[in-house]
């Protein structure tokens, strides 16, 4: 299993990179499974690393530096493979007024609300999904 | 004014970022191995964080009212005050006060209101009966109906409200913060936002001075949708 999260703030990245620790050895089902988990700063070098090997899971935020978690989105899409990977959106913006129905977004996380229980329920949830 | 809504409204932006990563913090060490009492300060510092959000949204909200962005509809204040009353519980305890929730309104009446102002103004109204109650004190949240209106208080146990602040109040509201003096560590703020947040949802905000504390109250309009039954 590989996940990514796209986050500027470290500190953050690594709130969701604790939750999602406690969530992934519950998903082997007594089969041992190498889990990955990489903290990307910023939505360019997530694009290059997608390239490389594709994610179960894209935890995202919106507010980035450089190209935004939108851009980010809508370069997801445009791709075949990457379309379907499943995004779980982690902001401290409002997105009610924003048409997000043609991404893979599973869920949206609001920064100031989101707990680790809530990370762990949710990435599992997707993952078993899509197993 | 422009100038000075856009600056509230960023400052409470760049404010939200580093208040959330606190309460994540908090909310992360309480995985790792603890002990009891470690695992009860890590959610008191969740607890302060989320309080310390709520008012940097309400900072944003403030700013955003002349937008008109909330909507007014029909709504349960009884469900509104539960929420509040379950969500401050805690601040209460950890202060060594309490709060007792009482209705008095049996025909379960909805107000015309915006169900997250609402909430703001009753929070507010509770964190200032945490800041001024004496310990060991129980402030009381009481819902009840008058003939055209809800009306919310929060009745809490420390110094009375200062005259001049009970004047403006009577007169409508206040136009700005204003520290209140015979309450030592305030600076009004909350009391600001909560008048500014009843007047956008034309409810009359008040309060009651005792002797032994003040009452706050918000009366909102009743939904006439009811009348229907």
């Amino acid at each position: 299993m590989k996940a990514f999260i796209i986050e500027d703030d470290l500190m953050m990245s690594e709130c969701v990179e604790r939750a999602l620790e406690q969530a992934l050895p519950t998903l082997d089902n007594h089969v041992e499974q190498e889990h990955k988990i990489l903290k990307i700063t910023n939505a360019i070098e997530a694009m290059s690393l997608l390239n490389e090997d594709l994610p179960d899971l894209i935890f995202l935020d919106i507010l980035l530096n450089g190209p935004d978690g939108f851009s980010f989105l809508n370069e997801l899409i445009s791709y075949d493979d990457t379309a379907k990977i499943p995004v779980v959106i982690v902001t401290s913006l409002n997105l009610e007024k924003y048409d997000l129905g043609h991404y893979n977004i599973k869920h949206i996380f609001q920064k100031e609300t989101m707990t680790p229980q809530q990370i762990v329920e949710v990435a599992l949830e997707i993952l078993q999904d899509a197993a | 004014m422009v100038r000075e809504v856009d600056g509230i409204l960023v400052a409470a932006h760049e404010l939200k970022a580093p208040v959330s990563l606190l309460r994540q913090l908090a909310l992360s060490l309480e995985l790792t191995d603890t002990t009891a009492e470690q695992r009860r300060i890590c959610a008191q510092m969740a607890n302060v964080s989320e309080r310390a959000l709520l008012q940097v949204n309400d900072l944003a909200k403030v700013a955003r009212l002349e937008d008109g962005l909330f909507d007014m509809e029909p709504v349960s204040v009884r469900g509104v005050c539960e929420l509040v009353s379950r969500d401050i519980n805690p601040l209460f305890g950890y202060d060594r006060k309490a709060l007792q929730v009482k209705y008095h309104n049996r025909n379960h009446k909805l107000a015309i209101a915006n169900a997250e102002l609402l909430y703001s103004v009753i929070y507010n109204f509770c964190v200032n009966a945490i800041h001024y109650s004496e310990s060991n004190t129980t402030s009381v949240l009481t819902v009840s109906d008058e003939s055209s209106k809800i009306k919310v208080t929060v009745r809490d146990f420390g110094p009375a409200l200062p005259k001049k602040i009970w004047t403006q109040l009577r007169r409508g509201g206040l136009d700005q913060p204003s520290a209140i003096a015979m309450r030592p560590g305030s600076s009004g703020l909350g009391l600001y936002i909560s008048s500014r947040f009843a007047e956008y949802m034309n409810a009359q905000l008040g309060a009651v001075r005792h002797r032994d504390g003040t009452s706050f109250f918000v009366e909102l309009p009743i939904s006439r949708q009811g009348c229907l039954f």
